[in-house]
């Protein structure tokens, strides 16, 4: 942030705690009883948006300082024991601390700048429904953050200030995505990661400008949507065939962008990979796949580097319902809920999933889900013959030969 | 004893997806899809020439559709939700030049609406909605108000059907229910013995006797609506029972299934008198054309069906048989 360094200091307040100071009766609250604020995203965004504006407007007065006021977390030290012998958290004060620019020091206009900036970051996931990983947030701005643990701080400090979890600010400490199988990432730093070492898989973490990856082998790289299918994979006997001929990679759900960043790293470096998806036959299966693909729709400037035009959706569909020729014996069959419905018929009405959209094909599943009310997980090829690992070799073995 | 029907004509081009309801009108049969718009073809000469297209109001597509015994007003529903009324205006001779009357408001009809039946009519609409309630509002009336809404166990209704001037609705639900309720009186009047499973289609026999009903169990049942109790169980499907319908004399049933096999039963035999099926492809509806349709062009009574093949077959009972 380029402030104007003739800002002088003055004693502009920032709004500071209603996230810990219970609410009581506020100059404007008259007679009626304010109700608490709902602790939400919404919440989140409106106490940034309301920092955001008091900047703005110090900005526009010409004698207020920039300044922001975090509550400051302190280790919560017992004092004394009780008489029944438990001990007792003495309850602490809070402690609020002031940043401001430019500030007395240098550190303090750093400071100052890191916070604003963690911010404007947390505030991009909260609108786009992104999940940022502390890591992600680090390379965002690593010549302002200097290290990883300023980034760790100063989002758990604005956490706690916010009085929320930090799930709340849309950000993760750890990276999400896993990814195991015959490939070997070289990192500028020489170390090196080993795809096939580790049945557990590997955390994807950022892929660095000049790191590199050898995966000679691979014939196929499966996107899957769960963790658990990724590790029933891992253990499975066709462990041997992913660790010497294919990649599997999951991000746990609806994909960070370093597992996005991941996959469009593999997909550039070897093309002619078939890159195959497997997810759950419902709404947000087919959702999560189209985000790897086709990017999330509420981030349109990451997609273009993000996208992975060339994913294919290997399953599951409607075609498991009839596979055995009788519907009627179909085990593991889930209704779908009205939430299911909701969402199903609002992806209908936008991309890709409109009519003339990219996806036809994922669009009749959304139909024909609405149709017969039912919805099923990966987990129903469990129950037939062979379970998943068989019916994926021939889902594979089906979808290689089409590509090649 | 055994009938022969023959597969007379199939359009193969009339929808890009799975068609999902048929609609037959006395000069013609009208389709919807997946896509956004629906389609009619005629059925007055033996190449059933496509003749309209209407206006790309369904976004997201359309799942049921339904139409007055004249063909005059057509309801049909979206899978983005919306309830569309459509009329060819007073006056206008041609017999196929719907235009948009507007949107139905469902408000207080509980949840979202599903299904929609019309009774022959065209004054009555039925609906079911998400949550179990079963609606049915007045066409005639300025501003289609909501006359009649029946809450059932909160279980979607996934079928409906409404007899000739609306005297009387049946629905289908997730949970196997099934009901009848009596307009006239506005209360519910049988709550039938369900099939245990998802029940899909319902159907009153022309002359309002006979209720039917199957779904997922592959079970038809045919209730006597005066009393409620099951008096037909047609055995035979292999797959989910997907669409049913009777002919215009009450004799014949006709049920579509999953699996892409229809069969028609004899109410009089209580016996399945024909089996056809060519491809393993859902069949999301089947429908007898009117037989004054039939009458005119050909010996036989004619039906249609049609689904996830994206086609539309028609079948004509052999001369002879």
């Amino acid at each position: 942030m380029s402030a104007d360094l003739s800002l002088r200091l003055s004693n502009y307040a920032a709004p500071t705690n209603e996230a810990n100071i219970p609410v009581a009766e506020t100059e404007d609250s008259g007679s009626r009883p304010k109700a608490p604020p709902r602790r939400d995203s919404q919440y989140v965004l409106s106490r940034i948006e309301y920092i955001f504006e008091s900047q703005v407007d110090a900005l526009l007065a010409e004698n207020k300082p920039l300044s922001v006021t975090l509550q400051i977390r302190r280790a919560v030290k017992p004092s004394g024991t009780q008489e029944d012998g438990h001990s007792k958290v003495k309850a602490i004060a809070p402690r609020f601390r002031k940043f401001e620019f430019p500030g007395k020091s240098e550190q303090e206009a750093w400071r100052y700048s890191v916070i604003l900036r963690v911010l404007e970051i947390i505030h991009e996931a909260l609108t786009e429904d992104m999940i940022f990983t502390k890591r992600e947030i680090f390379y965002r701005d690593p010549a302002l953050f200097n290290q990883q643990l300023v980034v760790d701080r100063t989002v758990d400090d604005l956490a706690f200030t916010f009085g929320v979890p930090r799930q709340l600010l849309n950000v993760t400490a750890t990276a999400k995505g896993l990814a195991a199988g015959a490939f070997t990432i070289h990192r500028q730093d020489k170390s090196s990661v080993k795809g096939w070492l580790d049945r557990e898989g590997t955390l994807i973490s950022p892929i660095g400008e000049n790191d590199t990856v050898e995966m000679p082998d691979v014939e196929w790289i499966l996107v899957i949507e769960k963790e658990a299918t990724f590790h029933s994979l891992a253990v499975s006997p066709f462990w041997e065939t992913i660790k010497s001929r294919g990649i599997i990679l999951t991000a746990k759900g609806y994909p960070d962008l370093s597992t996005r960043a991941f996959l469009r790293f593999l997909s550039s470096h070897a093309p002619h990979v078939p890159i195959l998806g497997l997810a759950d036959f419902d709404p947000d299966g087919i959702e999560i796949f189209s985000v790897y693909k086709h990017g999330s729709m509420a981030l349109p400037h990451e997609n273009a580097a993000l996208k992975v035009p060339s994913l294919h959706y290997l399953g599951i569909d409607s075609a498991i319902l009839s596979e055995q020729g009788n519907a009627r014996q179909e085990q593991g069959l889930l209704q779908l809920s009205l939430r299911d419905r909701r969402r199903a018929m609002a992806m209908l009405r936008r991309a890709p999933f409109v009519e003339g959209g990219k996806e036809p094909g994922l669009r009749r599943e959304l139909q024909v889900m609405l149709m017969l009310g039912v919805k099923a997980e990966i987990q129903v090829l469990e129950a037939r013959d062979g379970g998943l690992v068989r019916w994926l070799k021939e889902a594979l073995k089906g979808a290689c030969s089409q590509n090649g | 004893m055994s009938k022969q029907y023959l597969t007379i004509h199939t359009l193969d081009d009339v929808h890009p997806t799975d068609i999902f309801h048929l609609a037959p009108t006395p000069t013609g049969i009208l389709s919807c899809s997946g896509a956004s718009s629906i389609q009619f073809n005629a059925t007055t000469t033996s190449d059933f020439p496509h003749v309209h297209t209407f206006p790309k109001e369904h976004i997201a597509g359309v799942h049921h559709m339904t139409a007055s015994a004249n063909g005059d007003t057509v309801v049909s529903k979206g899978f983005a939700g919306e309830v569309l009324i459509w009329k060819i205006p007073p006056g206008t001779e041609a017999t196929d030049d719907w235009v948009l009357e507007g949107k139905l408001t469902t408000a207080g009809s509980g949840g979202f609406i599903w299904a929609v039946a019309l009774s022959a009519d065209g004054r009555y609409l039925a609906g079911t909605a998400s949550d179990g309630h079963v609606s049915v509002w007045d066409l005639k009336e300025e501003g289609w108000p909501l006359v009649r809404s029946y809450f059932t166990k909160n279980s979607f209704g996934t079928s409906v059907a409404i007899t000739g001037e609306g005297e009387l609705v049946a629905s289908g639900h997730l949970n196997g229910g099934v009901y009848i309720f009596d307009n006239q009186k506005g209360k519910l009047w049988h709550s039938c013995q369900g099939l245990m499973l998802v029940i899909r289609s319902v159907a009153f026999s022309p002359a309002a006797k006979l209720l039917a009903a199957a779904g997922d169990a592959g079970i038809i049942a045919v209730y006597d609506v005066k009393t409620g109790d099951q008096v037909m169980t047609f055995t035979g499907h292999k797959a989910w029972v997907m669409s049913l319908d009777f002919n215009a004399t009450g004799e014949y049933l006709l049920s579509g299934a999953y699996d892409g096999r229809l069969k028609i039963w004899s109410i009089e035999n209580r016996a399945c008198v024909a089996t056809h099926g060519e491809t393993a492809k859902c069949l999301w509806c089947v429908r007898w054309l009117p037989k004054a349709v039939a009458k005119g062009q050909t010996r036989g009574e004619m039906f249609a069906v049609a689904g996830q093949a994206k086609s539309i077959s028609f079948y004509r009972e052999a001369s002879g048989s």
